[in-house]
């Protein structure tokens, strides 16, 4: 009898300790960037021009990424919720992700769909504006933009003419087959996420990509209306390909770290994981890291 | 005991939760304030006071207008004629799920502060609200219907804003031939389809980024655009005055198409009578300025550059819209002065 007491305390010592061990997971947040020309987005200002030699100039940017995931180090892909993020230019906040219970771990790999893919593009998804007002007619294929960048740009007699690159799904002429252009965006990434640690990544959408490499999207040849030109679409889709890229940016709270450490430490990151620095905002960059520098010694003060 | 049962009943303050219909494609957000909530007595307070002249606080010929002398229900609640205020009146229905202010500037931030709005204007009911809450205590019927709808026998301006706010957010319309269509219970005819697809395409009238469809089916983004109606902006109400932004200038609210056909005069300063008019002008009429909105797509051609046969199609879809039940309702049948 006593050995059944002793095993059945040993059982529920093991239980107990494995049920109060606390669940490995992390937060991340997510800030998406623009940048036009290795610049951040400056909209409604006619300051830019494209491969194409176009002038243009944006006013706003709408669109979906979804069905985030992180490749881990056995490269298996842990998906993250929520499932779909609404970005927009007209809401600051909507600039600012965050994703919540992540396991923690090395993960080397993001990967998202840029737009929306079968499984959620389905007219009816979003009642509630703003996403609703993203609807793309039942006729050209139903469900919803995946991006609406409107704008105007300087046309060949000098007009200042309305660009709407507006994607989603491209149909043929009678509406009897349709395409879907969305893609899947696959970025490496150095991210070693654990519990104390803020981590922040930084999605940049490079607006340049948009129209070059490998195909040259002049404005003046597709015109303002692509939604129906699906010639346009295709394009731009191949185009998409490379105009995301991510960083990594560990804010570490129990680390004592100088100001010119953390920004060579932050360098070190960005090169790593940006394989693009030339198109990046490097000013906005260093400002924020120059911003975290400060509070990190501010509280080193406070505790001293 | 005796004293007890001689004490005068105090009415319970009950009311009864508002039923809000709620197409299961309108939006699931609407824009009813914590501190307003609908209730069936609210509503019914809010009605009486929408259509009852004595909101004006004074009694006799000196103009007495309530909200119905000019809101009414056959033309989607706007007057049906060009009327002499600083802008034309846009239709109040489904502004429950409005969520970008009120007028065509945007610049009233709820149905409440329209309220204060309409009945102060000197061009609408023109009255002293401390004149309209006196007036009504002092009647026979009013204290009981406020007691019941907010709890207390004193009438007070803010309840008189809060209950006609009830009532206008209780205006649903949402069973045109069109919202039949998208239920799968009646199918539109070969023009009206054709009209709609003209709607829904960018190659087609262009329709649908402003004024939504089946995906969007308040018809209309509740946003403001400048559509190319002019090329030089005067008018010191349009948008800008709102977000004080260059990029607003000439920009209006894009009103709900629910209910188009009976809703004349058009436009923020109803310069078109007709629907014929309306198509024209986005057929042939656009303006090209610098701050005409984005989508306008066919500004360089002035247009959509429509044949006479898609003109009559598009108006064919647009008449669909109209939602006779509503229109018709003796509900409230809205007596005019």
């Amino acid at each position: 009898m006593k050995k059944v007491q002793f095993l059945t305390l040993v059982l529920a010592a093991i239980i107990a300790v494995s049920c109060t061990k606390p669940a490995s997971h992390g937060d991340m947040s997510v800030s998406i960037n623009y940048s036009v020309n290795g610049k951040p987005l400056i909209t409604d200002s006619l300051c830019y021009r494209n491969e194409a030699e176009n002038e243009f100039m944006i006013t706003e940017i709408q669109w979906f990424i979804s069905k985030m995931e992180l490749q881990d180090e056995r490269s298996e892909w842990v998906a993250l919720e929520p499932k779909i993020f609404y970005i927009d230019t007209n809401i600051p906040e909507s600039h600012a992700i965050n994703i919540t219970s992540i396991p923690v771990g090395t993960y080397k790999a993001l990967r998202f769909v840029f737009g929306l893919d079968e499984e959620y593009n389905r007219t009816g998804l979003f009642t509630d504006p703003p996403e609703s007002e993203m609807f793309w007619p039942d006729l050209l294929g139903g469900g919803y933009h995946y991006m609406k960048l409107n704008g105007k740009y300087l046309d060949t007699e000098g007009h200042l003419a309305p660009l709407a690159i507006h994607l989603g799904i491209g149909q043929n002429a009678d509406h009897s087959e349709f395409y879907q252009n969305y893609f899947i965006a696959e970025l490496p990434i150095d991210l070693a996420l654990t519990e104390n640690t803020e981590n922040q990544l930084d999605l940049t959408m490079i607006i340049d990509n948009w129209f070059r490499d490998p195909n040259l999207y002049d404005f003046n040849e597709f015109g303002s209306a692509i939604m129906q030109n699906q010639v346009a679409q295709q394009t731009l889709k191949e185009n998409g390909q490379d105009v995301f890229t991510w960083s990594v940016f560990e804010e570490q709270n129990n680390k004592d770290m100088k100001k010119e450490e953390l920004v060579e430490e932050f360098n070190r990151i960005m090169q790593k994981a940006a394989p693009k620095p030339r198109f990046w905002s490097w000013e906005n960059v260093k400002e924020r890291v120059s911003s975290a520098a400060s509070r990190h010694s501010e509280e080193r003060s406070n505790t001293k | 005991m005796a004293v007890t049962s001689c004490k005068p009943e105090v009415p319970q303050y009950t009311p009864t939760p508002y039923d809000l219909p709620q197409p299961s494609y309108f939006p699931t957000k609407n824009n009813i304030p914590d501190n307003n909530p609908m209730t069936e007595e609210g509503v019914a307070l809010g009605k009486k006071l929408f259509s009852d002249p004595r909101l004006s606080g004074r009694d006799g010929t000196d103009g007495i207008r309530s909200c119905a002398s000019c809101h009414h229900r056959e033309h989607n609640f706007e007057y049906g004629a060009p009327i002499h205020t600083h802008h034309a009146m846009l239709p109040l229905v489904n502004l429950a799920w409005n969520r970008t202010g009120l007028g065509w500037n945007g610049g009233v931030a709820s149905l409440e502060d329209m309220v204060m709005a309409a009945v102060t204007s000197p061009v609408e009911i023109n009255a002293d609200t401390n004149e309209v809450v006196k007036y009504l205590q002092k009647t026979s019927d009013y204290p009981t219907m406020f007691e019941k709808a907010f709890g207390s026998r004193d009438i007070t301006f803010i309840n008189i804003e809060r209950a006609i706010a009830q009532y206008v957010r209780s205006l649903v319309s949402a069973d045109s031939k069109f919202d039949r269509y998208l239920k799968g219970e009646e199918q539109l005819t070969e023009d009206e389809l054709a009209g709609y697809e003209l709607f829904c395409t960018e190659d087609g009238a262009d329709c649908f980024h402003c004024h939504g469809g089946g995906g969007l089916a308040l018809m209309t983004t509740n946003l403001f655009y400048n559509n190319g109606l002019d090329d030089e902006f005067n008018d010191p109400e349009d948008r800008s005055a709102v977000t004080g932004s260059h990029w607003d200038r000439g920009a209006y609210k894009a009103p709900t198409l629910r209910n188009i056909a009976v809703s004349s005069p058009y436009m923020h300063d109803g310069r078109f009578t007709t629907l014929d008019e309306v198509i024209d002008f986005y057929s042939e009429g656009v303006k090209d300025s610098e701050t005409i909105n984005p989508l306008m797509h066919h500004v360089m051609d002035g247009g959509v550059q429509l044949t006479p046969e898609e003109k009559a199609w598009l108006k064919a879809f647009l008449n669909t819209l109209t939602d006779e039940k509503f229109l018709n309702s003796p509900d409230d049948s809205t007596p005019k002065q």
